[in-house]
């Protein structure tokens, strides 16, 4: 007889039963102490639980805010790109993100489109998300409630103004959020307009805050009104604005600073456009303002002409402003807008006078745009005709805005409401880096987009 | 954790109490005592593995070819000996209370063996009783006759199936694949656990909160946590390749795990083992020249370098003059690359007693890169007066300690102690590279082609053909990474009848990292306008990977069969805690991070917790068909709140077929063993993947920092593993006296409740994706391992392994989302994950016979056809290899050549170089008048046709390279004895990576720049590829 013979069969299924009892324990028997032992604290992450009060409330709030500085100066935004794809940068970055929106030809899956475009809506939903919360938490904040409009307006209004027809609108407050519609830019700034209408419906109070959301949600409201070719609608809404008043997003070292900085100046990624490229300058770009060139005390731009300063890329010589510096805030709106929106409204009733009067009072007494305070501009002259008069009044505005994602939207009006075509407005010709000028008039939705039922593609890509 | 360790110790009392009382009196038995020798030389064969079958008693036998089993029951035993080398052997002993039975075995030599015992789940098991493939590596041998600089060399080549691309910088890690990528969305990596424990092996383990690499980390390839492991210090790897075998291991384990068992200690006087290895790194790698095109716009008359290229030359825009070439790597004052080194000198010591044995090793180890500062660079820092920082002069290093201690001590015949300490300090820099604006790639690669292209920017040094700076502004930078490292693991076996065993294994594997990056104010590049104002950043990052591991075996009979129980629990812990600092603009000549004016501060922590049983039942039936079936359970603190647990069975059978009396085999096939094995494993989400939950925050507003609170995660409470299923099968055929042996492997894998990070849509205003169990990914393929003797004579022996591979994947489904689509690359069902695609040029001429192909809108001029649709082009990774392993000897032996060749195709490799060339652009297809028309072609699909396709820079990634060659000489004893009194010497002459034919037009079709990043299609972009090694090294035994 073999030891394992003389064993039998009892201590394997003593054996067997108690290695069953131990697996039950462990499996079953105990589940909630398991749950214990496998209970993690992640000291990184803030469960919903933790967020149900007003300071809270407040935090959602100035993450909302945070989202929308991200729209505007202190992440690359659709103000870049827009002005790429526009006249007012050009690219000296190595990304081929920037070439193809430079060159007018961007592809649908453009990855820096999709963070810029992923901010605008992270804006309307983390806006909404906040109203909702100070509205339970803290419902007196009224001026920082509609600050929330205002950043939810001003995402839309951007996205009305930057993107293609066929732009998705969800509510984001559903789990999971719902699936957008697709809507054209026109419904779009319908939906600017009533974010913008309730911005300056809470920001009705007396204190310096509320006046100045008040007077910043009119700005951004009259834009929308011009959008949709509501001229009367706009003077309307920016009558009576100070042209000194400045609604500003600011910047800090420890919480990111002036990307348009960053990015120009700094990184030299982006150089100020011209209707000269090349860095011998004997590239014609037909229909850009020659923002460089003209040397516009408004704009003051170094251009190098020899391979002391090289871009990003290091072939293009980049031209860099020093308008904006490392902690230089931004303007979101301003008196200046209000000015040539109640310019553009009197050049479209055909007051030529009040039109180049509100342009030559602006040039006499130049406010400070970012760090440079421009000396007094000779006042304009009437040039005579409403197609020059239109050419002269947005020429004149892409300087006082440069930078701030009005060029593009504008230019797209000029072929919308002005009559002008793709082939006299945009950029055209041969391509400094390779290639020649595509036909983009916009920016289009992107491929992560397609991942919404809703979305087959951009349904026009009409300006 | 108090849980968990009670709970430990109540089911480890229960088991022996239940044992004690089933058995309570056993009797003093007797003992057994087996000498095992060689049965031509009559000499002891030590390390022997010695199992009394029907017990859990096995042991290793000592240098004197002895082990002792004490306190057997009476009875009749079968004794089983297993050696590497030698043909197994049985032999029957009959114990009697107290008295000792002697058993003497003589071991034939097998002309060709595996390793006949392999560690599983469940302790050690005889390889013919297991119905998986698996793969083992002699690392001990192998680390001694081959070029070996790390672990990743270690497992390269080595095990079919396992697919192995290291990183190019010293220091870097690898990328492993066994049996192809199970994942969409995680990691494809396998797990490893080393003498037990699970093994902390994170990749691209680097980053820092300043520095200008891209993300904080260099750009390039970065650390990897399996690279601080010294090879030397290694017995054996065992690789698990999937499903099917590693069901015991868990949730996590479906990408397969890696076994690494250090060396131990044997019994006898002490064995003193000294080996240095001194040798030369060496980039024989050709790169691309750089081209500039000269010529006028019509009408001009100066000759420029900034409008023309071979389109514009075509459509006339541009009048040629020349083309101008510069290549900085074939230039002696230009190139960043000289002869690296390397150097190891280690020591160990073995030996002890039947009651303790221990096993002590050191070493140290220093390897110097090829990136060098230029001799031009240099004679600018010298006439400057700038100081020559070490990290400027060779930015590329690591220098590794190790210690390790390993004790194994026996209390009582039924009670044994192992413990495993080893301890690693590791200290690398690393330059800035590839996807890194200011490293060296970027520069060296994006230059025109000419040395004549101006100044750095704002600080007048001649560029010299680089882009936009030279290397010494780029290496002023330090990146540099140190590790203390501590492993430990205590494993107590306790038999309290020898038919029952029971083991309890605790350790820990701590890290203590700190990444490092410096740059003094007023150096640097000029990337931006506060880069040279200085930064400086620390990441402290404190790792602990706790693993409790219980088991208990038993060993029975019924009804005739042999069985075998396996029970067992486990709980593994991990935690990463991370301190990151770091500020910009920092004052003047200080390092100190206090000093910058614009500090940036961050915390992360992870932590998993798993916790899992498993149950195994054994068969074996008259000791030829061995039947296999088991279960895991595993719950884990990253599974959603519905979903509390998963199940994994497995099953296997191994059938010995050639043993069964009616099996008529032919007289030429010594044994034929069948096997087949199913299995279940999963992949675990991230620790946070299954939460809503918000992230805190700064912005400012108002010009006031204020605190913030963002969606974090969008969450998903229905989340739990993927779950990967593995049917295998296969065969071991030992032929011509054992002369020849294949082992054959097919299988089958599919991946259910993939997780696919869902790209959500923007308009969602949410988080860019979401973690969900949607998908399903099919491998499929076969594995074939030949062994060969050739020739056995005493003057010359020839023996060849070869392994060869095949695998294809493919996603069968991605649920209710739609195809994930990148640049080059894609995920769509019915193809394989991360899938090459591009719309393919379809055809090219040169019409008009002017030299160069040229675009047109319109087809009839057009000279370049380009598809408007992108279909897929390619496998990303190889589908196919082969490794071809010959050894020849000589002069009896003691001159011993190896050669291993490595074949690998079916896939393309990105050239992402040459595509970025293209638009800085010095590419030979966009500016070299006398290019290639592939070249033009390429070229012009990416950049002027209208379907802009990168089609031309997807290329073949076959190729055969030399991977390794070795040459060694062992001395005989004597001569050993008498040269230095030694016991054994030999010397070892060594290169690898010394030849590469491939049709890829890049520079290597294995340089990646993201080969550590978790790439599922790693590509070669402005990288320094891969360097050859040529070493030679001392072995010294006393």
């Amino acid at each position: 007889m073999t030891h394992s013979h003389m064993m039998g069969a009892r201590f394997p299924r003593t054996f067997l039963r108690v290695v069953t009892a131990a697996s039950l324990l462990t499996i079953g028997g105990c589940q909630a102490a398991n749950d214990r032992v496998l209970a993690v604290t992640d000291p990184d992450i803030v469960f919903p639980n933790d967020v149900g009060s007003a300071e809270a409330a407040v935090g959602l709030a100035n993450g909302a805010i945070g989202t929308f500085r991200n729209i505007t100066g202190a992440a690359e935004s659709t103000w870049l790109f827009g002005g790429l794809l526009a006249d007012e940068w050009s690219t000296s970055s190595t990304f081929i993100e920037n070439d193809e929106t430079d060159q007018r030809r961007i592809r649908e899956f453009n990855g820096s489109v999709t963070t810029m475009l992923r901010n605008l809506y992270r804006t309307r939903s983390r806006a909404n998300a906040a109203i909702k919360a100070l509205t339970q938490y803290s419902p007196t904040s009224r001026a920082m409630i509609a600050e929330l409009y205002l950043a939810r307006g001003y995402a839309e209004l951007q996205l009305a103004s930057d993107f293609c027809n066929g732009i998705p609108i969800g509510d984001t407050s559903t789990l999971p959020p719902e699936n957008g519609t697709p809507r054209s830019y026109a419904e779009v700034f319908a939906l600017s307009g009533a974010s913008l209408d309730s911005a300056i419906a809470f920001a009705n109070g007396t204190d310096a805050q509320s006046v100045l959301i008040n007077s910043a949600s009119k700005v951004a409201r009259a834009r929308v009104a011009i959008g949709l070719a509501d001229f009367t609608g706009a003077a309307t809404f920016v009558a009576g604005l100070p042209t000194s008043f400045a609604y500003r997003h600011t910047f800090s070292l420890t919480t990111g600073t002036n990307t348009l900085w960053g990015q120009g100046l700094s990184a030299r990624r982006y150089s100020v456009g011209d209707s000269v490229e090349g860095n011998a300058r004997n590239i014609r770009v037909t229909n850009a303002i020659p923002f460089a060139s003209t040397r516009d005390v408004r704009l003051p731009t170094v251009i190098p002409t020899s391979g002391a300063i090289n871009g990003q890329d290091g072939q293009t010589y980049a031209r860099t402003t020093t308008m904006w510096g490392q902690l230089t805030s931004v303007d979101v709106a301003t008196g200046i807008d209000a000015r040539l929106i109640e310019a553009e409204v009197a050049l479209r009733a055909g007051n030529a006078v009040s039109w180049l009067g509100i342009l030559n009072a602006l040039r006499a007494a130049p406010p400070k745009l970012g760090e440079i305070q421009p000396t007094a501009l000779p006042p304009l002259t009437d040039p005579g005709s409403v197609e020059a008069r239109v050419s002269l009044h947005f020429r004149e505005k892409a300087f006082w805005t440069f930078g701030r994602g009005q060029r593009l939207g504008d230019m797209r009006r000029l072929l919308r409401q002005y009559g002008r075509t793709e082939a006299n407005t945009f950029p055209q010709g041969v391509h400094y880096k390779g290639g020649s000028y595509g036909t983009d008039v916009n920016i289009p939705i992107v491929t992560d987009e397609r991942n919404n039922p809703n979305f087959k593609g951009c349904t026009d890509r009409l300006p | 954790m108090y849980i968990t360790w009670r709970r430990a110790a109540a089911l480890a009392a229960m088991l022996s109490l239940a044992a004690t009382s089933a058995h309570a009196q056993q009797g003093s038995g007797g003992t057994i005592t087996v000498r095992v020798t060689s049965a031509t030389e009559q000499r002891p064969i030590e390390s022997a593995r010695v199992f009394v079958l029907g017990t859990n008693l096995s042991t290793a036998t000592a240098p004197d070819g002895r082990s002792t089993f004490r306190g057997v029951a009476p009875g009749t035993y079968t004794i089983r000996v297993l050696r590497v080398g030698f043909s197994e052997q049985t032999k029957r002993a009959v114990v009697t209370s107290g008295a000792t039975t002697t058993v003497d075995i003589a071991m034939s030599v097998a002309a060709v063996s595996l390793a006949p015992v392999v560690t599983t789940a469940t302790g050690e098991q005889r390889r013919t009783e297991i119905g998986n493939a698996t793969a083992n590596i002699d690392a001990a041998s192998v680390v001694e006759e081959s070029p070996i600089g790390s672990l990743s060399d270690l497992l390269n080549s080595r095990a079919p199936g396992v697919t192995v691309t290291s990183g190019t910088q010293t220091g870097t890690g690898a990328r492993i694949r066994i049996r192809g990528s199970n994942s969409v969305s995680l990691s494809n990596e396998p797990i490893w656990i080393i003498d037990g424990i699970r093994m902390t092996s994170t990749n691209a383990n680097f980053s820092t909160a300043t520095g200008n690499g891209a993300g904080g980390n260099t750009g390039g390839n970065n650390a990897s946590r399996t690279g601080d492991l010294n090879p030397d210090e290694i017995e054996s790897i065992e690789i698990v390749k999937g499903p099917s075998a590693a069901t015991l291991y868990g949730t996590d384990a479906a990408n397969g795990v890696i076994l690494v068992t250090t060396k131990r200690g044997r019994a006898g006087a002490p064995k003193w083992n000294i080996y240095s290895e001194g040798g030369t790194v060496v980039d024989r790698n050709s790169y691309p020249t750089a081209y500039s095109l000269w010529g006028k716009r019509p009408g001009e008359t100066v000759s420029s370098r900034t409008f023309c290229n071979l389109q514009r030359v075509g459509t006339g825009e541009c009048l040629a003059d020349s083309t101008s070439a510069l290549n900085i790597f074939n230039e002696k004052d230009l190139t960043p690359l000289a002869m690296g080194n390397r150097y190891q000198l280690g020591g160990n010591v073995s030996g002890g007693s039947d009651a303790v044995r221990y096993f002590v090793s050191a070493e140290d180890e220093r390897e110097i890169g090829v990136l060098s500062l230029p001799t031009f660079e240099r004679q600018r820092f010298d006439s400057a007066g700038i100081p020559l920082r070490s990290w400027v002069d060779r930015p590329n290093q690591m220098r590794r300690r190790s210690l390790r201690v390993n004790l194994n001590t026996m209390i009582s015949p039924k009670l044994d102690l192992a413990m495993s300490s080893g301890f690693i300090n590791v200290g690398q820099r690393y330059s800035l590279e590839s996807n890194s604006t200011a490293g060296l790639g970027s520069q060296v690669f994006g230059g025109p082609g000419t040395r004549a292209n101006g100044n750095v920017t704002g600080l007048g040094t001649p560029l010299n053909g680089y882009r936009a700076w030279t290397p010494g502004y780029s290496w002023q930078e330090q990146t540099a990474q140190s590790v203390n490292r501590f492993l430990w693991s205590g494993q107590v076996n306790w038999r309290p009848f020898s038919w029952l065993a029971n083991r309890a294994t605790i350790g820990n594997d701590f890290s203590s990292i700190s990444d490092d990056n410096l740059l003094y104010r007023g150096e640097g590049p000029p990337l931006t306008a506060t880069t040279r104002l200085g930064s400086r950043g620390i990441n402290r990052n404190s790792t602990n990977n706790l693993t409790v591991d219980l088991g208990s075996s038993a060993q029975y009979r019924l009804f005739g069969l042999a069985l075998k129980t396996t029970a067992g629990a486990q709980y593994i812990g991990f935690r990463a805690a991370i301190a990151s600092t770091g500020s910009t603009q920092l004052a003047p000549a200080s390092q100190n991070v206090s000093s910058g004016t614009s500090p940036v501060v961050n915390e992360f922590t992870t932590i998993t917790k798993t916790l899992g049983v498993f149950l195994e039942q054994g068969v074996a039936i008259r000791d030829r068909l061995f039947l296999t079936a088991a279960v895991r359970s595993d719950q884990n603190s990253a599974f959603g709140t519905n979903f509390q647990s998963i199940v994994y069975p497995k099953a296997s059978a191994s059938y010995l077929i050639s043993q069964e009396d009616w099996f008529k085999s032919p007289t030429w096939l010594s044994a034929l063993r069948l096997r087949y094995a199913y299995g279940q494993s999963g992949v675990q989400p991230g620790p946070n993947d299954a939460l809503f939950y918000f992230n805190a925050g700064t912005t400012n507003l108002a010009a006031a920092d204020q605190p913030t609170l963002i969606q974090g995660a969008l969450g998903n409470s229905n989340l739990k593993p993927e779950r990967s299923t593995e049917n295998e099968t296969g065969f071991e055929a030992q032929m011509f006296e054992g002369r020849l042996s294949i082992d054959a492997t097919y299988y089958n894998k599919v991946t259910k409740d993939a997780l696919i990070a869902a790209v959500l849509p923007p308009s969602y205003g949410s988080v860019t994706t979401q973690l969900r169990n949607l998908g399903s990914v099919k491998n499929s393929g076969w594995e074939l391992g030949v062994n060969a003797q050739l020739v056995n004579r005493s003057y010359f022996g020839w023996d060849v392994n070869v392994s060869a591979s095949g695998n294809a994947n493919v996603v069968q489904s991605l649920g209710d989302t739609p195809p994930q689509i990148g640049t080059t690359n894609r995920t769509v069902a019915g193809y394989p994950i991360a899938g090459y695609w591009a719309a393919p040029i379809t055809s090219y001429r040169d019409k008009n016979g002017d030299g160069y192909l040229t675009y047109y809108a319109d087809t009839a001029k057009n000279e370049v056809f380009v598809s408007d649709s992108v279909v897929f082009r390619g496998y990303a990774t190889p589908r196919y290899t082969t490794t071809i392993l010959n050894g020849f000897d000589f002069l009896n032996h003691k001159l011993r050549l190896n050669s291993l060749w490595d074949i690998r195709r079916g896939n393309l490799w990105y050239n992402n170089t040459d595509r970025i060339r293209c638009t800085r652009p010095n590419c030979s297809g966009r500016n070299n008048l006398k290019a290639e028309f592939v070249d033009q072609a390429t070229n012009i699909a990416a950049n002027e046709a209208a379907a802009r396709s990168l089609d031309g820079f997807l290329q073949d990634g076959g190729f055969v390279r030399l991977r390794e060659a070795s040459l060694e000489y062992r001395f005989s004893p004597q001569l050993a004895s008498r040269l230095l009194r030694a016991r054994s010497l030999s010397m070892v002459l060594a290169g690898r990576n010394l030849r590469l034919w491939t049709k890829y037009r890049g520079v290597d079709p294995e340089s990646g720049f993201n080969t550590t990043s978790g790439t599922d299609a790693p590509s070669e972009f402005q990288t320094i590829a891969p360097p050859s090694y040529f070493t030679f090294r001392f072995n010294l035994g006393y």
